[in-house]
């Protein structure tokens, strides 16, 4: 059998072709993306490892500073989550938890877990689960939200105190950035590879 | 145009993989996952979720979202009169970007999502590829109404300065988060090659 593309979003059959250099096929038939081009595993582990540097920086540094008549507060994203929780309302608290932490940690574990050995040419145990996980995660993470919420939140303090953004915020943003990056990546690539692993071997 | 489930091939949800099916059902040999033509069950699991998201959608707008403590005032803010305290304060393209966020796209979202589920139960064939596109934009735009949230749990983080100044978070908060995950749930729910079916197959 050819290899064949089926479009997720009409059904229709599609035979695959090699695609130049960070080129997207559509569905000929929806225009919806089938695949993509962009399949450098190197590239995808180093914006990982840039996410994952970046998160910690997002997690040590203070988001913002708020001062007014010489007292001070810092917003950390890990303050953000325990008062929500100290407020009554845990399940904000486990839902910020969630899309803020966990997820993306989960997330960015789970690619250097698999990404790191796949550049050695072995496949790691689990790489089925994980590869499974990383899916049903990817709606979840909303950094990017997050940062657009920071922003409001600076903007919103201007006329109660000072407010001015902090490293954290910085750290955020980076981590935006790179997983936007890795989203324009084939997760399809990696199975690939591991097929070709499989069959040389 | 060949379709899949004209010629018994479906793509393996986790990987891709076009796996071959025997009466509308797989296995991928890759990933050992069960294929399917099309998401199980999707069209109830799409309606239930979708019901109840705009059920939660009216006490998360008409319902406190934040308490603020400003000495010696305070006030209490929905979302919309948080949109309009923002506009007052002449910050009206943040206003804008929280208005868009927070009102437009869950109501946007639930009304797109019953006009999908209307017309593919009538296999209607009125701008299939525009449905298809309203469904990509639903799953790229899901998560901003989150916004809101994270806004008033920041506030209420770093606004703590004893008597003089406090932030809390509102009974709002809730359904309103609420709304967004439900929301997402049923778009995800839904399966967009439905648009594009001259009969039902689930």
């Amino acid at each position: 059998m050819a290899e064949l593309a089926i479009c997720t979003y009409c059904d229709v059959i599609h035979e695959r072709v090699d695609l130049a250099t960070r080129k997207t096929a559509r569905c000929v038939n929806c225009d919806r993306p089938l695949y993509h081009s962009n399949t450098d595993l190197g590239a995808m582990l180093a914006i990982t490892i840039t996410a994952a540097v970046a998160f910690g920086v997002a997690n040590t540094f203070p988001l913002m500073t708020l001062a007014t008549n010489g007292q001070q507060t810092e917003a950390t994203l890990w303050r953000a989550i325990t008062a929500s929780y100290v407020q009554d309302l845990p399940a904000v608290a486990v839902a910020l938890a969630l899309t803020l932490i966990v997820a993306p940690v989960l997330e960015l574990g789970l690619l250097l877990w698999v990404l790191v050995p796949l550049a050695f040419g072995t496949r790691v145990p689990g790489f089925r689960s994980s590869m499974r996980l990383m899916r049903i995660l990817r709606p979840w993470r909303m950094v990017e939200v997050f940062l657009l919420g920071v922003a409001v939140a600076v903007v919103k303090l201007s006329g109660l105190a000072s407010a001015t953004p902090g490293w954290g915020l910085f750290g955020v943003a980076v981590m935006t950035l790179a997983l936007a990056t890795l989203a324009s990546f084939d997760l399809g690539a990696l199975w690939r590879r591991v097929d070709e692993i499989g069959a040389s071997s | 145009m060949t379709r899949g489930i004209d010629v018994g091939l479906a793509p393996c949800e986790s990987c891709e993989l076009v796996v071959r099916t025997h009466h509308r059902a797989g296995l991928c040999p890759r990933c050992a996952e069960p294929v399917h033509h099309r998401k199980l069950l999707w069209r109830p699991r799409a309606w239930a979720l979708l019901v109840a998201a705009a059920v939660l959608y009216i006490p998360a707008n008409t319902l406190v979202m934040m308490h603020t403590e400003q000495f010696p005032q305070h006030r209490d803010d929905t979302i919309m009169s948080g949109i309009l305290y923002l506009v007052n304060e002449d910050a009206w393209g943040l206003g804008l970007i929280v208005f868009t966020a927070s009102i437009v796209v869950p109501l946007l979202k639930i009304l797109a999502l019953a006009v999908l589920l209307v017309t593919t139960s009538r296999h209607s064939r009125w701008r299939r590829r525009g449905r298809t596109t309203l469904y990509r934009v639903l799953e790229v735009v899901g998560h901003w109404s989150m916004l809101d949230v994270f806004v008033v749990a920041l506030l209420a983080a770093v606004v703590q300065l004893g008597r003089f100044a406090a932030v809390e978070p509102g009974p709002a908060v809730l359904p309103f988060a609420g709304v967004v995950v439900l929301t997402m749930l049923a778009s995800a729910a839904f399966d967009p090659r439905a648009i594009w079916d001259e009969e039902a197959y689930d």
